[in-house]
């Protein structure tokens, strides 16, 4: 999930902070600096595995906001470059919230396009500036600006938590301020974040703390536990699944979260699921096994080993071996999925669904993926899958419904009803038509008898479309056109054609003709071949 | 939603290629229905619309009656107004907006459900409705008159409402009049904006001329209502009938609900792509190129909807190829036009059951670039996955939509069906081939797994687990080589007898995860655990099985009188009974030789993969090998060329002859009921 970071460099971040127990003396700044490294320290901990450059979440970049704003980093996936610079800011004059939002938005439009959800951190001391560019003034002024002026940026075109980090004292005055301001900045954005400070008075301790508590929040891995019958695995899930929320027609479902459990139900063909609208995509990664009982105790050496990058490369071969060489489930499930050309069709909520297959970003690399579903029952969801929890295991059938020979498939669902476009409608809106119609009732007149059933069935349906319509004027001008039509037959025609072609114009002038019920048979002659 | 048709004098409006003149009415009926399918084509659920002529409504709030046939022969029993009725015109429009207020009135079967669920306490239903007048204004007075009569009504019947259980009063209700003059006649009534009439009450006035006007007019509203928006397919490559072998470039244009663009409606450089419609339309489109299908490879596209489409232009020729085309069950992506020229797929058409769908595949950067492969985490080194097998289990495991008739005689949901039923298949499932040597011998021991899994076991489907049993025994009598392949790099290639250890406890296994199923299942517990050698000594094995063997086949006896199994049993003990010296001669009657206790003639081959193999199993093959080869010598050649080329002959003999004598016993067994082998 790409991360933004806008770190405060006003001058007001330069004020010492008091420490009793060192003579050095260090500012605010240096604090935030400190917590920002603990922040990626921990990003890169639960990257998804370190023997890969591939950290999915820390796609950081970090703009320094005072009276400007500035890329510092762009977006990376290095986070030495990134601490690098970060020990390089410089400081500026003032505090001026409004512009770093507002690079903040230009950076990520461009970067990804509206499309990513993000995290936006600002990290500042709790001074919101004042005058013209102040939090108060941009907050007091963003509603009511005229079309020339710079629109505020928030709220964010893309999704976005915005989160604002308080490098201050609890209970310093100009904070106590600041926090309603940050507030109404992440109620604008309506997205969700928070407002943390520091526990007690300031100190790297207390810095360091908000940080890793805020990442243990966002950044902590999904961790589930990935089930199909009694086969276990346990799995993370990246991105972490957000809760969806949705107003519906008579309910509104809010804040709804997936279990810990993705609970496989069977499997489907992936002709069968064509394609379904999903929710979000989630990379399925089964969690290394020493994961969950060593990382807790040993949390100290493993920052050392695998945030600091500074372990051997023996170190590394060992992890992945051990990893590496105990089955997992998770991957027995991708490698038939993906001979199999199958999705698993998995619980993993209240009423909620999802499926896992085989994803593969380029030809060679492929892995699990979690597709969620609107959550609910409802048949719309998609519909030719029809309501999940009616799905049932082909066990269960009589004979297996995929190997009835000559009948429907299973899937698609089927409507009980044809759409316009797959049934012949009648739109006479344009002359064209209402032509074509009447063009197929003579094109099959001439071919009398031979297409005397047709030709009786188009005429009817004519009829009754014009019956429909109240164009009653239609049917006279039926008549008229199959009379001028019988004038025209040529001399070689069969003697039933004239007749029939009488017999039908006669029929449309009766009163009978203009009720819908009433279909207009052919005429008995002695030349029908037959009730054929 | 509400569709009021007032009924109006023939007024002709010429079309002109057709040499009859449509009357007003028809232009309004057919402009109705266009209407209607544009909706019921999108929104096949959950739309409600109704149809008042006068004072009579044509359908109910059944979603059964939300079908355009029904309302054709419903229209068809009403007639276009004659000229009589004219008289009443003034009358039929007010009554029709009552009835149409009445009707909104009437809870739909949604609402019903809603207000008898006991949600309705906390959030109290709200009822908004839409009332379309379709008719013909003298006066802006009455106009005026026709919207005070809406006001007037609603009040009425929210009074009779509120004291009614039966009734729903009216929280919103918005009014659009569209007055129709026929064509080419100048309208004396302007059009209004929507505003605000009571606090319930919302209204607009449209005007349009009769014919192609009105048209496009509810078509626009359609949209408006409805929020679609439109979508125009361009260069769609059709062949003419005239001319086969050319094909020209056609567009046709779809509506759709307008989410399918919110990801196109985000993005800066939408210019361009949105034009004014070509259907004539007073609306606007998005262009989408047509990409033509390669293959028809169903592939998994990631998309974040899927919504109903219909063509504008339902019956045309272009628009008729392309929905054949893709009901036939082609998948179409269409690409954004760009300047830049790179190919930007953002839409998929395709149909599912009937219905046509566009998809909406995301165009913006994915976080997922480039991820590790799975091969590269936890479990991904170990190459020994049962991957076809899984395959098996997950068709096993299909499913398919539920019957009606299964959902009633069903006693829990169909998918708690399938979860019990993974779970039953999953009790017993190794997932990596060199864990397991039930996986690999699945010809041996079928059809008992299958029918472990069953829910209910019929007495000959006991049987036939029961011959599995005696089958291994008999084969493990015969000191058989399971026939497992060799593969896999993990652990070592175990002895026969502990092969043989292992299928049983792999089987004990098995079997015992079901064995609580029925009593028909413990059963085939009871059979194989009367089989099971009890682990001893590997030495006393041999010893311990004619016992063991005979000790089982007094149960066997009572139960069991299947010639086939007889046959076998016969056999054992026939071959228990014969001396050392005639096991020897059967031995050599079947087969003219077999090389000490390796594995016959796939010597050589296991050799060159020592892989599966522990160092005395190597040596003695090797020795085999050794052997095999200057014996082959001996026999081919008569002269030696050396010492070793007549010690070893020598020992080979011995090696037979003593085996035979008992002087190596374990070997000897071996080799003798290696022998003893029946193919």
């Amino acid at each position: 999930m790409p991360t933004v970071i806008a770190l405060d460099v006003s001058l007001s971040m330069s004020r010492p902070v008091p420490m009793p127990d060192t003579n050095e003396e260090y500012q605010r700044r240096h604090l935030a600096v400190q917590g920002i490294n603990t922040l990626l320290d921990f990003i890169s901990v639960n990257a998804v595995w370190n023997s890969q450059a591939w950290y999915e979440r820390n796609i950081i970049l970090i703009v320094s906001f005072s009276y400007l704003w500035e890329r510092t980093v762009p977006f990376t996936r290095d986070h030495d470059s990134i601490k690098a610079a970060l020990n390089k800011v410089e400081l500026y004059n003032k505090t001026c919230l409004e512009t770093a939002l507002v690079g903040i938005s230009t950076t990520v439009q461009e970067e990804w396009n509206n499309g990513v959800q993000c995290q936006v951190i600002l990290v500042t001391d709790g001074s919101v500036g004042v005058g013209p560019g102040s939090l108060k003034h941009s907050l007091q002024t963003c509603s009511a600006r005229e079309s020339t002026e710079s629109k505020f940026p928030l709220p964010f075109t893309f999704p976005c938590k915005l989160h604002v980090l308080c490098v201050a004292n609890p209970n310093d005055p100009d904070l106590k301020t600041a926090l309603p301001l940050y507030q109404q900045l992440i109620n604008l954005n309506s997205q969700g974040g928070e407002v943390l400070v520091p526990e007690g008075p300031l100190s790297f301790r207390s810095v360091q703390d908000m940080f890793q508590k805020f990442a243990e929040k966002i950044y902590t891995p999904f961790h589930a536990q990935l089930q199909c019958g009694n086969f276990k695995c346990p799995v993370q899930l990246h991105p972490r699944p957000e809760p969806y929320s949705r107003d519906l027609e008579f309910e509104s479902i809010q804040m709804k979260e997936i279990w810990n459990k993705l609970e496989i139900v069977g499997f489907l063909e992936i002709a069968e699921v064509a394609s379904p609208p999903t929710v979000s995509r989630h990379l399925v990664l089964p969690t290394p096994t020493r994961d969950r009982s060593s990382k807790t105790e040993n949390s100290d050496k493993e920052k050392k080993t695998e945030g600091g990058k500074t372990f051997t490369k023996g170190d590394e071969e060992e992890d992945g071996t051990e990893d590496g060489k105990v089955p997992s489930f998770a991957v027995l499930l991708h490698g038939s999925l993906k001979v199999e050309s199958m999705v698993a069709l998995a619980r993993i909520g209240e009423d909620w669904f999802g499926m896992l297959y085989s994803w593969a970003d380029s030809k060679k690399k492929s892995n699990l993926m979690l597709s969620i579903f609107e959550p609910g029952l409802c048949l719309e969801n998609i519909p030719w899958l029809g309501n999940l929890e009616n799905l049932c295991p082909v066990s269960a059938f009589e004979t297996p419904p995929h190997l009835v020979e000559g009948g429907q498939p299973p899937f698609p669902v089927r409507p009980s009803e044809k759409r316009s476009y797959a049934q012949s409608c009648v739109v006479w809106i344009k002359a064209a038509g209402l032509q074509s119609d009447m063009q197929k009732v003579l094109r099959h007149a001439r071919k009398l008898p031979d297409k005397q059933q047709q030709f009786y069935k188009e005429m009817n349906r004519i009829r009754r479309a014009a019956l429909s319509f109240g164009f009653h004027e239609l049917l006279e001008a039926m008549a008229a056109m199959l009379e001028r039509e019988c004038t025209q037959l040529p001399g070689t025609a069969h003697p039933s054609a004239a007749l029939q072609l009488t017999h039908a114009a006669n029929a449309l002038r009766l009163p009978s003709a203009l009720e819908i019920v009433h279909t207009i048979m052919p005429l008995q002659t002695n030349f029908t071949p037959g009730d054929r | 939603m509400e569709y009021d048709v007032i009924p109006r004098t023939k007024a002709p409006g010429f079309i002109p290629a057709a040499p009859v003149t449509k009357p007003l009415w028809t232009c309004s009926v057919e402009c109705l229905f266009e209407y209607m399918r544009i909706v019921f084509d999108i929104y096949p659920t959950n739309r409600l619309i109704r149809v008042v002529v006068g004072n009579r409504c044509m359908n109910s709030w059944a979603q059964k009656e939300m079908n355009m046939n029904q309302l054709a022969v419903a229209l068809a029993s009403v007639g276009p107004p004659w000229q009589e009725a004219v008289d009443d015109d003034e009358f039929s429009a007010v009554q029709g907006l009552s009835q149409a207020v009445e009707a909104l009135c009437q809870p739909s079967p949604a609402q019903e459900e809603y207000l008898a669920s006991p949600a309705q306490d906390q959030i109290p239903l709200v009822n908004n409705g839409r009332i379309i007048c379709l008719t013909h204004m003298k006066s802006e007075a009455y106009v005026r008159s026709l919207e005070e009569c809406v006001i007037d009504a609603i009040v009425q019947h929210n009074k009779l409402a509120s004291a009614s259980e039966l009734l729903l009063p009216i929280n919103q209700c918005e009014v659009t009049l569209i007055h129709i003059t026929p064509v080419g006649e100048d309208s004396h009534i302007s059009s209004q904006a929507r505003r605000e009439l009571s606090d319930v009450v919302n209204s607009e006035v449209h005007v349009a001329q009769s014919g192609k006007f009105l048209y496009f007019k509810t078509v626009a509203l359609v949209q408006e209502h409805y929020d679609l928006s439109s979508t125009t397919v361009t260069g769609i490559p059709m062949k003419e009938e005239q001319n086969a072998n050319s094909s020209a470039n056609y567009d046709v244009e779809l509506l759709h609900p307008a989410a399918v663009h919110s990801d196109i409606m985000k993005q800066e450089q939408a210019e361009g792509i949105i034009i004014p419609s070509k259907e004539g339309l007073p609306t606007t489109t998005i262009t989408l190129k047509w990409c033509t299908p390669k293959s028809n490879v169903v592939e998994l596209h990631n998309c974040s909807g899927a919504y109903r489409i219909t063509p504008v232009d339902v019956n045309s020729r272009p628009s008729s190829c392309l929905t054949n085309f893709l009901l036939a069950g082609r998948a179409v992506m269409l690409e954004q036009p760009r300047k830049s020229g790179t190919k930007v797929i953002s839409h998929m058409l395709a149909s599912h059951g009937g219905e046509i769908f566009v998809h909406a595949i995301p165009t913006c950067r994915s976080i997922l670039e480039d991820p590790p492969s799975i091969s590269e985490g936890c479990g991904g080194r170990v190459t020994d996955y049962r991957i076809k097998d899984f395959g098996e289990f997950m068709r096993e495991n299909r499913l398919a939509p539920a019957a009606p008739t299964m959902l009633s005689t069903m006693p829990v949901k169909p998918i708690n069906k399938a979860l019990e039923r993974l779970e039953r298949s999953s009790r017993f499932w190794p997932i990596v081939i060199s864990d397991t040597l039930v996986g690999n011998l699945m010809s041996t021991i079928s059809p008992l797994p299958a029918f472990m899994v069953k829910e209910e076991l019929t007495d000959d489907e006991v049987l036939e687990c029961k011959k599995v049993i005696y089958n291994i025994v008999s084969l493990e009598a015969k000191n058989e080589v399971l026939p497992v392949p060799v593969v896999g790099s993990r652990g070592k290639g175990p002895k026969r007898e502990e092969q043989y250890k292992q299928l049983w406890n792999e089987l004990e296994n098995l079997v015992r995860a079901y064995s609580d199923t029925s009593s028909q299942h413990a059963k085939v517990l009871e059979c194989l655990l009367e089989c099971k050698k009890p682990t001893g000594p590997s030495g006393d094995q041999l010893q311990q099985s004619p016992r063991n063997l005979s000790d089982a086949k007094i149960p066997s006896e009572e139960k069991l009188d299947t010639k086939q199994i007889e046959q076998s049993w016969r056999d054992l003990d026939k071959f228990q009974r014969m001396t050392e010296r005639e096991k020897q001669e059967l031995l050599k009657g079947e087969k003219s030789f077999d090389s000490p206790p390796s594995k016959k003639t796939k010597t050589e081959e296991l050799i060159m993969q020592p892989g599966g193999q522990n160092l005395l199993s190597l040596w003695t093959k090797r020795v085999a090998s050794i052997n095999n080869k200057h014996h082959a010598e001996f026999a081919g050649r008569l002269e030696g060329s050396g010492l070793k080329a007549k010690l070893y002959p020598h020992l080979d003999n011995e090696d037979m002859e003593g085996g035979s004598n008992g002087s190596n016993k374990s070997q000897s067994n071996s080799q003798t009921l290696t022998g003893g082998t029946q193919r």
